[in-house]
């Protein structure tokens, strides 16, 4: 083993010796060569660009990335196109041409959106559910995350016990699970959903808001078990506080309520973006109505692989909006605080 | 008369706290409320245990709510063989091992590339790489399958590692950006140095960049693996019929179990042979349970890995 690892780097410096000293010298010289003949001098004056350390540099940059880019010509660019035409197309799927099945792609419009929009209410009224459902449950899980985040930054004794339970889910997270979870009536906490409480809360509140908490309170594990990962994110960004910072605050005379919003909150703000994106991500890619409806329509012959490319640049969008919503949100308070 | 006062004082301190610190009255409701949500928490999976070890006539009966009267563990062993427990736990180490060490390894390189070189376009590659992250996988997964049936590679691994090795994996993006995070604290004067020296670009990444982020390492490895186990979609897209994962025997639990045991027990104890929840629970117990295993061990990178990753540094 050791002995081939020296073969190797025996090669490798060779190699790496021959393509710094002489190959650069060569290729320089001819470049100017050219260059003295036929008045192309830029050709030479470029390369000497590229031969410095700068240039070096980004050509090391682009060799250390060069796996990513080809990986985003053949399972990115390619399936990005593919899906867009065939979003667009008037039919694709595989027909049997000559006793074989291939897979063709025919027409160009905006048939499939047509039909989509038109012909099935029953899947629009699933595409705006969708949306509604991402829309309510990011806000929430961001503002759950948050105060997860802030109690488990406490120090108390056996908060680790505490962290190792409330990031249980962060593993167990899985399109089947919360499928189970919600076929069998999982979860809702049975003792928060009883009617006693939602007639107390009639009682005081309009019927609108009172049906809002009810429906917060019966997605309420689903929303604890979405915020994981996020929870994790601000808690890193807790634990990053400058405790001379709070100190010289309640020299100030300032209250813990006057330090969070003060001083922990605008801390937490920059982290706000990447927990809205990572929540809209993965909420609206684990187990929807929009999913299942994807996944069903791809078999079915009546829809197929056209239509169900259309109704996942749907769910596209659905994300886009509710990102870019949030984000603008959290921007435009961030900015009237300053 | 100053001792009372004291007294009193301390007693004060001790219930209500002082100068920040909690006094006993916060610490007990901080408690209580930790309490509260662990059980909001785990309400599901409990429930899920409790129910696994019933029967059918305790799960009928509204009187049994917790603890089931008699504890069946038939239940577990049905529901091992609906599962093909053993051979089904082998592909799944399978689908979770080789497509997360692909995924490590080419993520890592990744990372450093973006982390360590100025490049002309690099801003631009970057936001890509965010927005690869944001489609959804359904949106790639229905092109791919057409693609990966013409490059045929459908029903074996590859279909998982190849796109792992080039970036591409399962929301590798997030690793790609911690790999970033981490490779970017790493002082340019220790790689300037080790340039001095003669090394090569190659060598200061083996050298100096990785053992200097083993915790980067560990905590894409630990996310990556359970990600790829609990991923149930693409899996039976890709794997259908060859490759039968934990997750993809769970959710085709109903229809296996209905043509194992329903056809051949017709008679007296038809009834308790039909499908009901104590089995489907068992099952689903039977598939997380790995998993919280290597939570057991491990769990320190999962919950420790957010102040390490400097996710927060951006």
């Amino acid at each position: 083993m050791k002995k081939f690892k020296a073969f190797i780097k025996k090669i490798w410096i060779t190699i790496s010796e021959f393509v710094r000293c002489k190959l650069s010298v060569w290729i320089g010289k001819g470049l100017r060569f050219i260059g003295k003949y036929t008045g192309i001098s830029w050709l030479y004056k470029k390369y000497q660009k590229v031969v410095s350390n700068k240039g070096k540099k980004a050509i090391a940059g682009y060799l250390f990335i060069s796996l990513w880019l080809i990986g985003l010509m053949i399972f990115a660019a390619r399936p990005i196109v593919e899906s867009i035409r065939m979003a667009l197309s008037n039919y694709s799927g595989s027909r049997i041409i000559d006793g074989s099945s291939t897979f063709i792609v025919e027409g160009f419009g905006f048939k499939q959106f047509a039909q989509i929009f038109k012909d099935n209410p029953d899947h629009v009224e699933a595409i705006l559910s969708t949306l509604l459902d991402v829309a309510v449950v990011v806000p929430l899980v961001l503002i759950f995350s948050l105060l997860l985040a802030i109690l488990l930054h406490r120090k108390l004794k056996g908060i680790k016990i505490f962290r190792m339970i409330f990031f249980i889910p962060v593993i167990l997270l899985s399109g089947n699970l919360l499928g189970y979870f919600n076929t069998y009536n999982l979860l809702t906490v049975s003792q928060l959903q009883s009617s006693d409480l939602q007639n107390l809360l009639t009682f005081y509140l309009p019927t609108q808001v009172v049906d809002v908490i009810i429906n917060v309170f019966g997605k309420i594990i689903l929303i604890l078990w979405f915020s994981g990962v996020q929870t994790l994110i601000f808690l890193a960004g807790l634990q990053k506080d400058n405790k001379a910072v709070y100190e010289a605050a309640s020299i100030d005379g300032a209250n813990r309520w006057e330090m969070f919003w003060k001083i922990t909150f605008p801390q937490l703000l920059p982290l706000m973006t990447i927990n809205i994106i990572y929540t809209t991500v993965i909420y609206s890619n684990t187990g929807n109505e929009l999913t299942s409806l994807i996944s069903t329509t791809i078999t079915q012959p009546d829809y197929g692989r056209d239509y169900a490319s259309a109704l996942s640049w749907i769910l596209f969008g659905i994300e886009i909006v509710v990102i870019v919503f949030y984000v603008m949100i959290f921007k435009l308070a961030n900015r009237k605080d300053k | 008369m100053m001792e009372k006062q004291f007294k009193k004082k301390s007693l004060k301190k001790f219930l209500f706290g002082h100068r920040g610190e909690a006094g006993f009255i916060g610490k007990f409701f901080m408690y209580l409320l930790l309490i509260g949500i662990s059980f909001i928490f785990l309400y599901p999976i409990l429930k899920m245990l409790s129910r696994s070890f019933m029967g059918l006539e305790d799960l009928m009966d509204p009187s049994v709510i917790w603890i089931p009267t008699k504890f069946i563990f038939k239940n577990y062993v049905k529901a091992a063989e609906v599962l093909n427990f053993w051979k089904s736990l082998g592909d799944s180490l399978k689908v979770g091992i080789w497509p997360t060490l692909a995924a490590v390894v080419s993520s890592s390189l990744i990372g450093y590339g973006f982390a360590h070189f100025e490049f002309p376009l690099k801003k631009m590659w970057m936001a890509i790489l965010i927005v690869v992250f944001l489609l959804p996988t359904m949106l790639m997964s229905i092109p791919t399958y057409v693609i990966f049936s013409k490059l045929n590679i459908l029903g074996s691994l590859k279909s998982y590692i190849y796109p792992a090795l080039t970036g591409f994996g399962l929301r590798q993006s997030v690793f790609i950006l911690i790999f970033y995070q981490f490779f970017k604290v790493i002082p340019k004067e220790l790689s300037e140095s080790a340039e001095m020296d003669g090394a090569s670009e190659l060598g200061i990444f083996l050298r100096i960049a990785v053992p200097m982020s083993i915790p980067a390492f560990i905590i894409c490895t630990l996310y990556s693996f359970v990600w790829y186990w609990n991923e149930t979609i693409l899996a039976t897209t890709y794997f259908k019929g060859v490759i039968t994962t934990l997750q993809m025997a769970l959710s085709s639990f109903e229809y296996t179990y209905s043509h194992s045991f329903s056809t051949g027990s017709i008679g007296i104890g038809a009834a308790a042979e039909s499908f009901n929840q104590g089995v489907l629970f068992a099952g689903t117990i039977l598939t997380i349970l790995p998993l919280l295993l290597l939570y057991a061990f491990t769990q320190k990178w999962f919950v420790e890995s957010a102040d390490r990753s400097g996710i927060a540094g951006e």
